[in-house]
């Protein structure tokens, strides 16, 4: 039950499935409805308690004899006794440091099923890369983070605040820097729209989440965490066809606001689209994105004249930092 | 030496020149690489073209009857049917045509969402990634040791 639990928490890179999020309704509820048995068998901790401004599906989770009170927060008497206020995981506005702490805590999951590659330069000059193209958008404040994993797949994972991985073997598909400038575009669109923390949000994970996520910043629930699992499995699970399509149409803009051509995502995806289907090392990427053709017809659509006029920018082949 | 960089400079140009692409949708061919050029023909989705070459938004293209400009974004590399011939290049890549000649494959996996979920938290190799940061001002350092300079384009809205 945990790992449906977990499930709930996906949404991907480049590439994100819809059956999957047929069952995130039962699938929370379900979990939620085990977790709160157990508190009401004297499970080792409680869940705090939901944010007043979250709708509460489950009639088990409003039960209000049931509901565990987060001391400090809840009660004014708890302040009085001294006892610190525990921030809350604000779901429905979350704050920049709520923000990264979810995202840290997706990307050091997904590290956990695929470490960075080492090679310490390679690190290093995709920070650069990104970091440059991030600027160029609305959240250049972000402490922006980039990073390579070991993975023969083609994929890559945004996850909120500011954090990207690019696989391996999407990395090695590419052949110049303004490809890189705009795959990372494309994520960095993702995370700048906030499209990962929507779906978090709308699949009503608050309950749960809100528990895990105080979990996080007051060390104190465990149950909570192990309710959330690994938060990973958002970057296995799909996004709204539409958020692609918006973070393919930002990217490249992205991209050429740095000063890189504009059409470097285009020709990955164009990579990506000559790759057999049936491979596996897209296996997950098909199942969280749309095809790439329908992508690059999106785009061009999208397009129209408005790129007609574009400044030819830099496609710097010489400086792409070669993999051994 | 100059010659050398010459060559370097043209050469994403001549990797172009003579690929086979195909039209993904209805567009207009012009004599010149602008939206108001004189029009030169049309290409109709599924049309077979020879790129010849590529400036800023635009492609030169052949086709059977007609030759110009077309916009990137309306062609796609590799001829209709050839989607999957890459296969078995991508089979070499990921070591599994047993060559090893791209990629050894040791240490190196797939990423499926079954492994996702049970993927545990590795404090580790997150703290290696932050270490990593780059601020803004290096970030700038960096795009203008290769020579770039932002632009401003405003993104778009997308087509219903």
């Amino acid at each position: 039950m945990n790992k449906l639990l977990l499930s709930l928490f996906l949404a991907a890179g480049i590439f994100s499935t819809q059956s999957f999020a047929l069952d995130l309704g039962k699938a929370l509820k379900d979990a939620a409805k085990q977790e709160i048995e157990k508190v009401k068998n004297g499970g080792e901790s409680a869940p705090t308690e939901t944010p007043a401004a979250v709708p509460v599906e489950s009639s088990a989770t409003t039960s209000p004899a049931d509901k565990p009170v987060l001391p400090a927060e809840a009660s004014p008497e708890a302040k009085v006794m001294g006892e610190p206020a525990k921030p809350e995981f604000n779901w429905k506005n979350p704050s920049k440091a709520e923000e990264i702490a979810l995202g840290r805590e997706i990307t050091g999951s997904i590290l956990g099923a695929a470490p960075l590659v080492k090679d310490e330069a390679l690190q290093k000059y995709v920070n650069e890369v990104g970091r440059w193209v991030a600027s160029q958008s609305e959240r250049a404040d972000l402490p922006w983070k980039f990073g390579v994993i070991e993975s023969a797949d083609l994929n890559a994972f945004a996850a909120p605040g500011g954090y990207v991985l690019i696989t391996k073997g999407l990395y090695q598909k590419m052949q110049n820097e303004s490809q890189l400038a705009g795959v990372l575009g494309h994520e960095i669109a993702h995370i700048v729209k906030k499209h990962q923390l929507k779906v978090l949000q709308k699949q009503q994970l608050l309950n749960a989440g809100a528990s895990w996520i105080t979990d996080q910043f007051g060390k104190k629930d465990k149950i909570a965490k192990k309710l959330i699992g690994n938060g990973a499995e958002i970057s296995a699970r799909s996004l709204d066809k539409d958020a692609e399509f918006e973070a393919d149409r930002m990217g490249v803009v992205l991209a050429s606001r740095a000063g890189y051509d504009t059409f470097g995502l285009v020709e990955v995806l164009q990579t990506i689209g000559e790759t057999n289907k049936a491979d596996s090392s897209v296996a997950l990427l098909y199942k969280t994105h749309p095809a790439p053709d329908e992508r690059l017809a999106k785009l061009a659509d999208s397009a129209g004249s408005k790129l007609d006029n574009v400044i030819a920018g830099k496609t710097l082949e010489n400086r792409f930092y070669k993999l051994k | 030496m100059k010659k050398i960089f010459l060559i370097m400079m043209c050469a994403p140009l001549l990797a172009l020149a003579g690929e086979a692409g195909t039209a993904i949708k209805i567009d207009t061919l012009r004599a010149e690489p602008f939206a108001d050029a004189k029009t030169s023909g049309t290409l109709n989705k599924g049309d077979s073209v020879d790129i010849l070459s590529k400036k800023g938004a635009w492609l030169q293209v052949k086709t059977k009857k007609n030759s110009g400009w077309v916009r990137l974004l309306s062609v796609k590399r590799g001829s209709a049917s050839s989607s999957n011939a890459v296969g078995s290049a991508i089979d070499v890549a990921s070591g599994r045509s047993g060559t090893g000649k791209v990629v050894s494959t040791t240490g190196i996996r797939g990423l499926s969402a079954e492994e996702l979920k049970s993927a545990k938290f590795n404090e580790e190799e997150m703290k290696k990634m932050e270490s990593y940061t780059t601020t803004a001002a290096d970030g700038e350092k960096f795009a203008n040791a290769g020579g770039l300079s932002k632009t401003s384009l405003a993104y778009f809205k997308g087509a219903k």
